[in-house]
């Protein structure tokens, strides 16, 4: 089992990524976690969301945006975070499912795709993409964040 | 349409954290949140995107896990005593809502389909 907590840099544990810093085009490295019965369940439970809606053919099958919990853990691993990032946007593409009895063994990766400034404000948008050790894709996701001053 | 109210809490919010594994303190010091000239701490964005998930997986089933796609957007935020009302019409269409106005909007859908 992989927590959130284990895989990505907290914020105020390091010097923080100021704007300047981050590259377009960088390459955010692989990051190997599992996603086990144990954290869907915990997940379910943090967005009040029951355990029996989730099913595939009679299976058990994980809220593919379990995955979400993670995806700053890509970003943040090359770009340690300074305090107050805020979320802007989000797409996600369900591509495979995670099935929920078993622990699953992912890796993700990612690339920084702009930095911009508009409105006075500081953007930032990478993309990730999530994969079985298989190379089988799970995930894909692209992320806007708002990048305090 | 399908519908989800939650009634926000600094409880609903730490919980979130847990899992999330972060220490932004935009999240959990109240007192910060109000410096910066919000209402409160905030919800995770990505917390709020998880219930108009939820719908998403109710109302495109089996498919949702390997054809689906979601898009959130953000614009406002949810702190603590908001009732937050998140809806997605039939056609996928998202939107969330406190007493304040839209907070979210964004859409889910099926693709390859």
């Amino acid at each position: 089992m992989t927590r959130p907590s284990e895989v990505k840099p907290r914020e105020g544990d390091q010097p923080g990524t100021p704007y300047e810093v981050f590259e377009i085009g960088a390459e955010l490295p692989d990051m190997a976690f599992s996603i086990t019965p144990q954290i869907n369940t915990e997940y379910l439970e943090a967005i009040d969301e029951q355990e029996k809606n989730y099913s595939l053919n009679g299976r058990k099958v994980c809220a593919p945006n379990v995955l979400s919990v993670y995806l700053l853990a890509v970003l943040y691993r090359r770009y340690p975070p300074i305090q107050g990032i805020v979320v802007y946007d989000q797409l996600w593409k369900w591509r495979s499912p995670i099935f929920a009895d078993e622990t699953t063994d992912l890796i993700a990766s990612g690339k920084v795709t702009e930095k911009f400034e508009k409105r006075g404000r500081k953007w930032l948008r990478f993309s990730a993409q999530f994969r079985k050790t298989d190379g089988t894709i799970v995930a894909e996701a692209n992320h806007t964040l708002h990048l305090p001053e | 349409m399908l519908e989800k109210k939650i009634e926000m809490t600094q409880a609903i919010i730490d919980q979130y954290g847990v899992i999330n594994g972060d220490n932004d303190t935009i999240h959990y010091d109240d007192e910060l949140a109000k410096s910066r000239g919000f209402r409160g701490t905030l919800a995770h964005g990505l917390n709020v995107m998880g219930y108009a998930a939820g719908l998403a997986a109710q109302m495109y089933g089996d498919r949702w896990f390997a054809e689906g796609e979601l898009y959130t957007k953000w614009i406002a935020p949810v702190c603590p005593g908001d009732q937050l009302v998140v809806t997605m019409d039939d056609d996928g269409t998202i939107e969330g809502r406190v007493a304040q106005g839209t907070t979210m909007i964004g859409y889910a859908r099926l693709v390859n389909s």
